[in-house]
């Protein structure tokens, strides 16, 4: 009987180490045959090191990113692009925040705009007191977004990202670290 | 007296050293062979890992043509290794522009968080100076 559920418990585990990984719902990878322009990365970590290596270690931004993506796992991106607003449902994006629900998340910034329709999630995954992945989900009116980076993440790292193509430098002042607390005209 | 002696024997051993004496009937022919023989030879001095192909194991057809295959096979080679060497760095340049634009749209959406954040806060700002 222990022999028995020692072998269930072995069986599990792979199951159990990837219920902990984001996964992207098969409806939400659905949408894009709705959509205008989809944009679809996936990188796991060997992908990441061989891309990494054709970096220029001469140019700044790309020795930057280089450096950046040596320690991560993976980084997952879905876009979809719409001619029209109401592609997607509520519920698709729940599904998506469902999975950033799990022990070691955090939500850092959550944005509910009824102006302008915008509403931006991001989460943090804590392991040791250390970031261990983001997940951002950006569902604008016409645009839905959702980027996955797994790996150790160093704030200062994300930070450094900063005007790299484009990616912003963070103000920690302006990112809350446990609570999400945008407010305002945001529901 | 005896040194007078011994002097016209080494005159005498000298004359008949030093005579005239008529070279040998082939004497001229192998002075000929030689020179030609070394000046048919000159290319070879100047390119010496030519003369492989000379020694008798390259004088052999089989192993001449052996040689020329294992040439052909070498250079063949080297263009499929160059090709490989040529899709797998396509591929890698692909991969890496994949890798910028996921980070360009991770960026971007960051900014965007941030933008609606610094919004909110200015927003809260103001209201608290009104008050």
């Amino acid at each position: 009987m222990k022999k028995l559920s020692w072998l269930i418990l072995l069986l599990a585990l792979p199951a159990l180490t990837r219920a902990q990984d984001v996964k992207i719902p098969p409806d939400v990878e659905k949408l894009s045959a709705k959509a205008k322009e989809t944009v679809e990365v996936t990188m796991d970590g060997p992908m990441l090191r061989w891309a990494s290596k054709f970096l220029s270690a001469d140019d700044p931004d790309e020795a930057k990113a280089a450096k950046l993506v040596a320690n991560l796992k993976g980084i997952y991106v879905r876009s979809y692009e719409f001619d029209e607003e109401g592609a997607y449902t509520a519920a698709e994006i729940e599904s998506l925040r469902s999975q950033v629900h799990g022990p070691g998340w955090t939500r850092v910034v959550g944005v509910r705009s009824e102006h302008d329709g915008d509403n931006v999630d991001v989460f943090f995954k804590l392991e040791n007191e250390k970031m261990a992945g983001i997940v951002i989900i950006a569902a604008e009116p016409k645009e839905l977004t959702f980027v996955n980076i797994v790996g150790p993440l160093e704030v200062d790292q994300l930070a450094d990202l900063g005007g790299e193509f484009g990616v912003p430098k963070l103000d920690q002042k302006t990112l809350p670290r446990s609570q999400p607390k945008a407010q305002g005209d945001h529901k | 007296m005896s040194v007078d002696k011994d002097t016209s024997r080494l005159e005498d051993a000298l004359k008949i050293a030093l005579r005239r004496q008529q070279p040998p009937d082939e004497f001229a022919d192998r002075v000929l062979a030689r020179a030609i023989t070394k000046e048919s030879g000159k290319p070879a001095s100047r390119l010496p890992w030519l003369r492989i192909f000379t020694r008798p194991i390259f004088a052999q057809p089989v192993v001449r043509w052996a040689t020329a295959a294992a040439l052909v096979a070498a250079l063949v080679g080297g263009g499929i290794y160059h090709r490989h060497v040529q899709r797998q760095r396509a591929e890698g340049e692909a991969a890496k522009q994949q890798l910028i634009l996921a980070l360009r749209i991770a960026g971007s959406k960051l900014q965007l968080a941030k933008s609606k954040v610094q919004h909110v806060q200015d927003q809260t700002e103001n209201q608290e100076e009104k008050e």
